[in-house]
């Protein structure tokens, strides 16, 4: 068995309320392979988001392991967690999260230019741009660079934000109910692009959601219930 | 680069941040332009009221201290180029005879009741001219009823009656010309028996023409006449008396070591002697007008911290707006340095743009305040600034490199402080929840 490029080890975490913690994940183990896509189910509350915030970084566990291709690297530096998320991981919600000052294309640079400093910007910008526009199109989004989120539907927004997700070439994309928001068949449309790029590009993808049919189709399903991964 | 990025488009996607850069220009425009007249209106009155006084000045002598030692005493220090005696006096003047105008009903009243007090300096014109500037107060006279006859001696001992110079200001109020004739009374106490006792002197005067200087407030306290006429009536039998002293100096530059060493040369044969520069002699006067400055800043500064406030609200407004983009930004691989720093740019970037505009603005009007004026004077027949009162010939104006550097450094400090705030907020905000919730 190859090594996973992003795994869990014996993941707790709690949120703490009024001096009462609530476990949320409770002793968690997971793992994403080269080239897999994960599909991961689970009733509402069961703990998928929150696992996907502590896979991806954005929220340390209280116990227990992140590793990348083999690293831990839940106790790095704050920067350096930062770092790994833009370089390594990228993110699809279920609400998009587009920047509404900003155009279709201008929000998928943004999503190339989080390290980049002002200057190495300047030189980096014509081939960053250029593969912006590529992404753009390839999720048929062509026409609709200079549209402002508010100028694009669900699906179209959900389109651009899988774009931002690509830009900076991550290993792991960390899609959470990335068509919770969608009629059935702008969700479709979504869908295929991202087993799409799934073949062709050989990213790993852990997808959220709650459509049974969908995850028929990926390599390997894992079941939440309670803040536990069921066999 | 996305710090720089989203402060931009942040910012031009909120035409409301034009208020609070608005402010911070009008802010920084009013503290360089009312500033910059008023250190030029400073240092006008400044050179008028130097001109208006001797460079060193020699005073608190004891009654009777005569001029001769002290002559030569001042002479032996190398700084100094030239003295003149002066015997300093108060009295009342009273004009009896306006040739050329009307005479006024009240003239032949005994009361006197239209005396007017007047500071009297008892002058040498021959030692006087290289002294002070005199000979220019006289020249700087235009109109030929008010002149000195002979600029080169303008109180000659042979006249019939002695001469008095008084300030232009003055005889135009008191309606005389060169040639009036005026009383003075004096009054100084004498030791009557053991007993002090007040005396008065009388003496009728001929106005030898009029002098101005630039200084208004010297113009309107004094008048000049020949000390000898002066000692006759005060210092009879006394000598060559004198109670003043004004020095020209080689190098004004160095008054204040000069000042010094005059007064430690002088204190042994004269205790109690006063030695002032013209600075320290004008004093009061001089600070008064630069107190008048500080509160106009003070004032001026009070738009500054308003301005500061509309920034602060503004991005304020905008921070609790964006709180939604920061999970995005920190799930893209933003830190909470980061958070700060895109705000901290939105607001640091309103001020330096206000800040700079200002400047401009400022430093453009001050320019051309003056055309402005002409303009205003010649369209509407309003006039901005009345010059003549101060006898400016038009509106001065001093842009002082350091002060618009600390009206940046205020405007920059401020503006931190405008954008630090909500920024911090941005900074600390969990981008959990933004994520989360929708
Ligand atoms: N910040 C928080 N504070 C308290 N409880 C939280 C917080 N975030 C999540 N939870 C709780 O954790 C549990 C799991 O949430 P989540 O991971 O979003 O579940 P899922 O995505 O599977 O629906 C829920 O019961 C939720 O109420
Ligand atoms: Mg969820």
């Amino acid at each position: 068995m190859t090594q996973p490029v992003l795994s869990a080890e014996k993941v707790v975490k709690g949120y703490t309320l009024g001096g009462e913690t609530i476990p949320v994940l409770r002793g968690v183990d997971f793992q994403v392979h080269a080239g897999e896509m994960v599909a991961l189910l689970g009733a509402s509350g069961a703990g998928k988001s929150t696992l996907l915030h502590v896979l991806g970084l954005l929220d340390p566990p209280d116990s227990g392991r992140i590793l990348l291709a083999g690293q831990p690297v839940h106790d790095l530096p704050i920067r350096e967690r930062a770092a790994i998320r833009h370089r390594q991981i990228g993110f699809v919600f279920q609400f998009y999260h587009l920047i509404p000052e900003l155009t279709a294309l201008q929000n998928v640079l943004l999503g190339r230019m989080m390290l980049t400093r002002p200057l190495a910007w300047l030189r980096e910008r014509r081939a960053a741009r250029a593969r912006a526009v590529q992404l753009l199109e390839s999720v048929g989004l062509g026409k609709r660079l200079r549209h402002r989120p508010a100028q694009l539907s669900g699906g179209e927004r959900q389109r651009v934000a899988i774009a931002r997700a690509l830009i900076a070439r991550p290993r792991v994309i960390l899609a959470d109910e990335p068509t919770g928001n969608l009629d059935s068949h702008t969700a479709a449309e979504v869908l295929e692009i991202l087993f799409r790029i799934h073949r062709e590009e050989g990213i790993s993808f852990v997808l959220v959601t709650h459509n049974a049919e969908l995850a028929a189709r990926c390599h390997r399903i894992v079941r939440m219930k309670d803040g536990l991964v069921l066999g | 680069m996305y710090r720089l990025f989203l402060a931009l488009h942040y910012l031009l996607s909120r035409p409301i941040h034009l208020l609070g850069m608005g402010g911070v220009m009008l802010g920084v425009w009013a503290l360089i332009l009312v500033v910059s007249i008023f250190s030029g209106f400073l240092r006008e009155v400044r050179a008028h009221v130097q001109s208006a006084t001797s460079d060193l000045t020699v005073f608190r002598l004891r009654w009777p201290t005569t001029y001769r030692g002290l002559e030569q005493r001042l002479a032996e220090d190398a700084n100094v180029a030239a003295t003149a005696p002066r015997l300093v006096w108060y009295g009342l003047l009273h004009p009896i005879e306006r040739p050329g105008a009307a005479p006024a009903p009240q003239e032949d009243l005994p009361t006197r009741a239209d005396a007017r007090f007047v500071s009297l300096i008892g002058i040498d014109p021959a030692s006087e001219r290289p002294v002070s500037g005199i000979e220019r107060w006289l020249g700087d006279v235009t109109e030929p009823r008010l002149r000195v006859a002979q600029p080169a001696d303008p109180l000659p001992r042979n006249a019939e009656l002695p001469g008095i110079l008084l300030s232009r200001t003055r005889m135009q109020r008191e309606n005389l010309v060169a040639g009036a004739r005026v009383r003075l009374t004096l009054a100084r106490m004498n030791a009557v028996n053991g007993e002090q006792q007040l005396h008065f002197l009388d003496r009728e005067f001929q106005v030898a023409g009029a002098f101005t200087t630039k200084h208004v407030g010297f113009d309107e306290s004094n008048a000049f006449v020949p000390i000898d006429t002066l000692r006759a009536m005060l210092a009879e039998g006394e000598g060559a008396v004198v109670n003043e002293v004004a020095v020209r100096l080689v190098d004004p530059a160095d008054a204040r070591a000069t000042v010094e060493r005059v007064r430690r040369a002088l204190l042994r044969d004269h205790p109690g002697v006063m030695v002032m520069t013209w600075e320290q002699r004008n004093e009061i006067y001089l600070q008064a007008i630069g107190h008048q400055g500080s509160i106009m800043k003070l004032i001026l500064f009070v738009i500054m911290v308003v301005a500061t406030f509309l920034v602060f609200a503004t991005l304020s407004m905008m921070v609790v707006e964006k709180t939604r983009d920061i999970g995005i930004l920190t799930a893209m691989g933003a830190t909470p340095a980061g958070v700060l720093q895109v705000f901290l740019t939105c607001g640091l970037a309103v001020t330096t743009v206000g800040t700079v505009l200002g400047i401009l603005a400022g430093c453009l009007s001050a320019f051309y305040l003056d055309a402005f004026r002409s303009w205003m004077k010649a369209a509407f027949g309003i006039d901005l600034f009345p010059t003549s009162v101060y006898h400016l010939e038009r509106v001065p104006y001093d842009l002082d490199p350091l002060w618009i550097a600390q009206v940046v450094g205020a405007s920059l400090v401020l503006g931190l402080l405008a954008a630090g705030i909500p920024a911090w907020r941005a900074a600390r905000h969990d981008p959990l929840r933004s994520l989360r919730y929708e």
